[in-house]
């Protein structure tokens, strides 16, 4: 995270737009790390703290929630295939005309709106959804131009990370098994379908 | 038959639902038809929201506790501390904790760090 607000070389203009229209008093600014945080579930976070759902002061009706700063929104991490396999689909209201764009695309055209568009799908469909969207800023690097304020970092809870699938693992252990006689320079005919060897017990973090 | 006009009687009793819906918005509070309508329709809503009054009111207290009792950090929940209410036989009503929730939230924290020390000795005689 920058201190200076000098560093920011993005679009100063679009970080602020709007921040007048929210009245700021009490209100805290807290800062989310994407990287290597699952979408999905790190979205789930943002829209309880966006929406004051943390605060005792809840209270329906009135819009509490405080700004949510997003960094390193380039560097969100999904599992299984969803990188090639999710896709974005809009209907433009000619018929036949369901557009539709995969995430790996959707990133490369613009990393915010992969976590804007998870998170404001996340948030109840009423009047109050377009002033918490105005509390969203995502920046897709380490920098935001947000660094004088008192700013309050949110630790994500730990994620309990599921066991491999046994195919998957021993792909995983194929391919490491690989690449070490590949490192020894052995020409050994190790290369079986199936290792019989014990298995290391390993939990991956991925 | 005589003529006979009906005189005040129909005014009367249309002056004092009028009174009712007085501060109703445009054509709600000036037209007679529209009026006895709209007071019906105030009445119906007024009888069904008391009992839904009841409910969004629990909703929301359970809403503030869950807010308060995550923050005791790990994975305590409202639903936790609801369960642990219950063995320990602690009668607190839900009002009653959302109010200290607001007002005193370390006296919350104390409370439920109380009830969730094990306490082997004791027999469960209540509800569990």
């Amino acid at each position: 995270m920058s201190t200076a607000a000098q560093n920011f070389n993005g679009n100063l203009k679009k970080a602020l737009a709007g921040i007048r229209r929210i009245n700021l008093e009490g209100l805290r600014w807290r800062v989310f790390d994407a990287k290597g945080q699952v979408l999905g579930r790190l979205a789930s976070h943002i829209s309880t703290v966006v929406q004051g759902k943390d605060k005792p002061t809840y209270t329906p009706y009135r819009e509490d929630g405080d700004m949510c700063i997003i960094i390193n929104a380039k560097d969100i991490s999904v599992t299984g295939r969803k990188m090639t396999d999710k896709f974005y689909r809009w209907h433009t209201g000619y018929i036949g005309h369901l557009k539709e764009r995969s995430l790996k695309d959707e990133m490369a055209k613009d990393p915010t709106e992969v976590i804007r568009k998870a998170v404001l799908r996340m948030l109840p469909r009423n009047k109050l959804r377009d002033d918490r969207d105005l509390k969203l800023r995502i920046f897709p690097g380490n920098e935001h131009p947000f660094g004088d304020r008192a700013l309050d970092p949110y630790i994500m809870p730990a994620r309990q990370v599921r066991e491999m699938r046994p195919r998957a693992r021993r792909a995983m252990i194929r391919a490491q098994k690989k690449a070490e006689q590949q490192e020894q320079g052995s020409t050994t005919n190790a290369r079986k379908g199936k290792k019989r060897e014990e298995f290391e017990s390993e939990i991956s973090v991925r | 038959m005589t003529r006979i006009k009906r005189g005040y009687i129909a005014r009367r009793r249309r002056t004092k639902i009028r009174l009712f819906a007085s501060s109703f918005r445009g054509a709600h509070s000036r037209l007679t038809r529209t009026i006895t309508q709209q007071k019906i329709r105030a009445l119906v809503s007024a009888h069904r929201d008391r009992d839904k009054q009841k409910r969004n009111f629990r909703r929301l207290w359970i809403t503030r506790i869950n807010a308060v009792i995550r923050e005791t950090g790990v994975s305590y929940s409202y639903s936790k501390l609801i369960h642990d209410l219950y063995k320990r036989e602690l009668l607190l009503n839900r009002k009653i904790l959302a109010q200290i929730a607001i007002s005193n939230k370390n006296c919350l924290y104390m409370i439920s760090n109380e009830i969730r020390k094990k306490v082997d000795s004791k027999e469960y005689t209540g509800i569990i």
